[in-house]
């Protein structure tokens, strides 16, 4: 090689507590040249972005920008060597002009805005990634999404990426705005600049990149062109071995109906859902982000005022509109953002444990001390909550203690009958994950019907007993017994959402 | 998808250590501040006497009546009502107009009146999400005008006497203060061991997974302020017969007064944090200093001053805190 490569990790690793996030990971990239980085959730990918963007420093392993080895202490540090990450959720403000996005966060600014140099400065940027049509005192908000992903890949330009990396750029948006990114990011590589792509989506990875790397379980899988490669061998490459499934297959004839959806519709992120779920089964709806399968089970679980649709719940019409009233029908939903909409963090796990039963370990609305001990210690046990840290924090617990607590509140809770959990083991280590997985396989074999969704091909394969793939709003396939994994990555990347299909093996 | 973040793989957790280092900070400052307070204590004659205690009780009762019944709404997340002093004078001005009916008649009108204005309060901000600061703000002007036209802009006078059992002193200590002692526990009992206590926590601390667990928040909000508007209105009938009277102009400082209390007690101004114990230490707290202030012959400005020093260095020590926590 003539020139230095632009990238070059060597034996990278980084552990979090006993987890190697990133174990020997090395990867090198040219100038010029658009790199796929694909895998699963929890593959390793965001850590090696974050240790390339000078988030995280890693545990071991060198890492060298243009035959130059560096440290990086800061993201500001990575930033000023070159490094530009365009993250999944833009941080852009709408409510400035284009010109002003552009220029926010730059480093090299004197006291006062100069606008005449912005704007010239703006309009070169803009012509850089194709938006040359837009003046830049218009104000971003205007913009559609995909444009405002353009504007991000300008701001990053304007900083003086060497190196740029898209984090998931395309996943909201259309198929139309998905080409111009692409040829923003085509246009940008052949100018010099070294892309790291970031995609679920395998169909657009190879499309787009050069050159393709895998990670699975913190390890690079596999490296090759994407000439000649094909969706299906990077999936092989994502999933290694089979996964071995917790959930018993499903007895030949169904239990009596237990959740019927018909048309469940929620704006224009979820377009139609109709389905009938039965008792005692583990259903999960597999998607990308922004599919809907999530917004799907935040739908039924009465969190989204805007859903519409027919619902009905052993019987009797659901109203999807108070989650109080889903409670009381029977249904628990545990969401995939514990911070935000799960855990009570600064309260103790017990209190978070019994928070939804409160009615049971009381008497004139007097709550016994020991009434509420035994129950959380009880509910600790079955969902394999340490019982010695009940008195503590819960914000202090791992993710995969924090998530059982979640789960423990309705597990042993008779009146609860269909569980709707939203990503079971997001930021949760492997260990946890299969604890986890069986804690609702248990639910499913008592009885109760539990319904996941999931944007982790894996864990689909390992929980669902009936897999429902979702696209673009709606419903692409439904799958039971032996699931084929080859057509639902087929239905999660290649087809766009057509016709509704129902496959039943 | 929605705009909130997602939590990315291999985000480092919380972890203790950094919690026990903030809870040192705070600890530390907390005991800095109390031996400050106990050295100008002694050093300050006449201070240790039962005259000067008494007085620091009567001083504190009325205010901190008031700051108990503010506790809940800082608690259950409404941050602060700025309508306290308003709801105050016009269950005051219910109750002096009652009073030809009987003290205890009166006296539950002036509670019912103060849990309504106050609920319906809390039930704008429970079940349409109303911002707690603008809308009682907004209902502190509604609730002054109306208590302006209704009685002509005049003081509302006593309409029968007996109210002086309020102003009276059984073993040389005001009711006030044995009020304030009891309904301080009697509300703490309703925070630590009710459902509602703990129902009016958790929806404090985190909203949106309240929400997500089903727990009935616009129920609990209301409640939560229905319970402040009650000693909105004991605080209400003290005052009326403090005054012998009751208008628009004997509102004073009463509102800030009770936020202060609140906040010195360390209740977390984000919610889900806090007690009624605490707000009456705070309170407390507060007629010490004012009192030492006193005796030491300061006037009210540094008396003023050094009140908003304490409240802005309590504030910082526990958003530190809890801060930690999240």
């Amino acid at each position: 090689m003539s020139s230095p490569a632009r990238l070059e990790l060597r034996s990278v690793s980084k552990s979090f507590g006993a987890v190697r996030a990133l174990s020997d990971a090395s990867l090198t990239l040219a100038p010029k040249e658009i790199r796929g980085l694909c895998g699963h959730n929890g593959a390793g990918k965001s850590t090696l972005i974050n240790v390339v963007t000078g988030l995280l420093s890693p545990d071991g392993g060198t890492i060298r920008i243009d035959g130059e080895q560096v440290h990086f202490g800061s993201p500001r540090e990575a930033q000023s060597a070159g490094i530009v990450c365009v993250d999944q959720e833009l941080s852009m403000v709408s409510s400035l002009t284009i010109a002003e996005n552009l220029s926010l966060g730059s480093v090299d600014r004197g006291l006062f805005v100069r606008r005449a140099t912005d704007r010239a400065r703006s309009r070169a940027l803009l012509e850089r990634v194709g938006l040359g049509h837009h003046a830049p005192e218009e104000l971003l908000g205007a913009l559609s999404l995909g444009e405002r992903q353009l504007v991000e890949i300008a701001r990053a330009l304007g900083r003086g990426a060497r190196l740029l990396i898209l984090d998931e750029p395309t996943a909201t948006l259309t198929d139309f705005e998905i080409e111009r990114v692409f040829d923003a990011v085509r246009r940008v590589a052949q100018e010099g600049c070294s892309v790291l792509f970031v995609s679920h989506r395998l169909g657009e990875v190879l499309r787009l990149c050069h050159t393709v790397t895998v990670m699975r379980d913190g390890r690079i899988a596999k490296e090759s062109p994407a000439t000649g490669l094909s969706a299906d061998q990077l999936v092989e490459a994502m999933l290694g071995e089979q996964p071995e499934r917790v959930a018993a297959r499903a007895a030949g004839d169904h239990a009596d109906v237990r959740l019927r959806v018909d048309r469940l519709r929620v704006g224009t992120r979820v377009r139609e859902f109709s389905y009938d779920f039965h008792a005692g089964h583990i259903y999960g709806i597999a998607g990308q982000v922004g599919a809907g399968a999530s917004e799907v089970l935040r739908a039924l679980g009465g969190l989204v005022p805007e859903a519409a649709g027919r619902v009905e719940h052993d019987g009797r019409a659901l109203s999807i509109h108070s989650p109080g009233r889903v409670k009381r029908a029977g249904l628990g939903f545990v969401t995939n953002d514990r911070k935000f909409d799960g855990l009570f963090l600064g309260r103790s796990v017990q209190e978070n444990l019994t928070a939804t039963r409160l009615g049971e370990v009381s008497r004139l609305g007097v709550i016994s001390a020991t009434a509420e001990r035994d129950h959380a210690r009880r509910v600790a046990e079955h969902a394999g909550v340490p019982v010695d840290r009940l008195a503590g924090a819960v914000g202090v617990l791992s993710g995969g203690n924090q998530q059982r607590t979640l789960l423990g509140r309705y597990t042993l809770d008779p009146t609860i009958r269909t569980l709707l959990v939203d990503e079971p083991t997001r930021g949760v280590d492997v260990g946890g994950r299969i604890a986890i997985h069986r804690l609702l396989a248990q639910a499913a074999n008592d009885g109760m019907t539990v319904i996941f969704a999931t944007s982790d091909l894996q864990e689909l394969l390992e929980l669902a007993m009936t897999a429902i793939t979702m696209r673009a709003g709606r419903m692409v396939g439904a799958y039971s017994g032996e699931l084929p994994h080859q057509a639902l990555v087929a239905d999660l990347t290649h087809r766009s959402g057509g016709e509704p299909e129902q496959v039943v093996a | 998808m929605t705009g909130r973040t997602v939590a990315k793989e291999g985000a480092a957790p919380l972890r203790a250590p950094r919690l026990n280092g903030r809870l040192t900070i705070a600890g530390a400052a907390a005991c800095a501040f109390a031996a400050l307070v106990l050295v100008l204590a002694l050093t300050t004659h006449r201070f240790l006497t039962w005259q000067n205690i008494k007085a620091i009780l009567s001083s504190a009762s009325l205010v901190g009546i008031e700051a108990l019944g503010l506790t809940f709404v800082t608690m259950v997340g409404g941050v602060v009502s700025l309508a306290v002093a308003e709801v105050a004078v016009v269950t005051a001005m219910a109750f002096l107009a009652m009073l030809g009916a009987g003290l205890v008649p009166a006296l539950a009108i002036a509670m019912a009146l103060g849990a309504a204005v106050s609920g319906i309060q809390g039930f704008a901000i429970g079940a349409w999400n109303a911002n707690p600061v603008m809308f009682t703000i907004s209902a502190a002007f509604l609730i002054d005008g109306v208590g302006q036209g209704l009685n002509n802009g005049q003081i509302v006078q006593p309409a029968a006497g007996g109210y002086g059992t309020l102003n009276a002193t059984p073993l040389g200590v005001p009711v006030a203060v044995y009020v304030l002692v009891g309904l301080a526990l009697a509300l703490q009992f309703v925070t630590r061991r009710t459902v509602l206590g703990r129902q009016i926590m958790l929806v404090g601390e985190n909203r949106p997974a309240a929400r997500a667990a089903g727990l009935p928040i616009t129920r609990v909000v209301t409640l939560a302020f229905a319970i402040a508007g009650i000693a909105f209105g004991i605080g209400g009938a003290f005052l009326g017969s403090f005054n012998a009277g009751a208008s628009v102009l004997s509102e004073g400082t009463i509102t800030f007064d009770a936020i202060a209390a609140v906040l010195v007690g360390g209740t977390s101004i984000t919610g889900g944090h806090g007690s009624p114990l605490r707000t009456l230490a705070g309170s407390l707290a507060i007629a010490a200093i004012t009192d030492v202030l006193l005796l030491r012959g300061f006037s009210t400005g540094p008396q003023v001053l050094l009140k908003g020093m304490l409240v802005v260095v309590v504030v910082v020590v526990t958003q530190a805190r809890s801060r930690g926590r999240r």
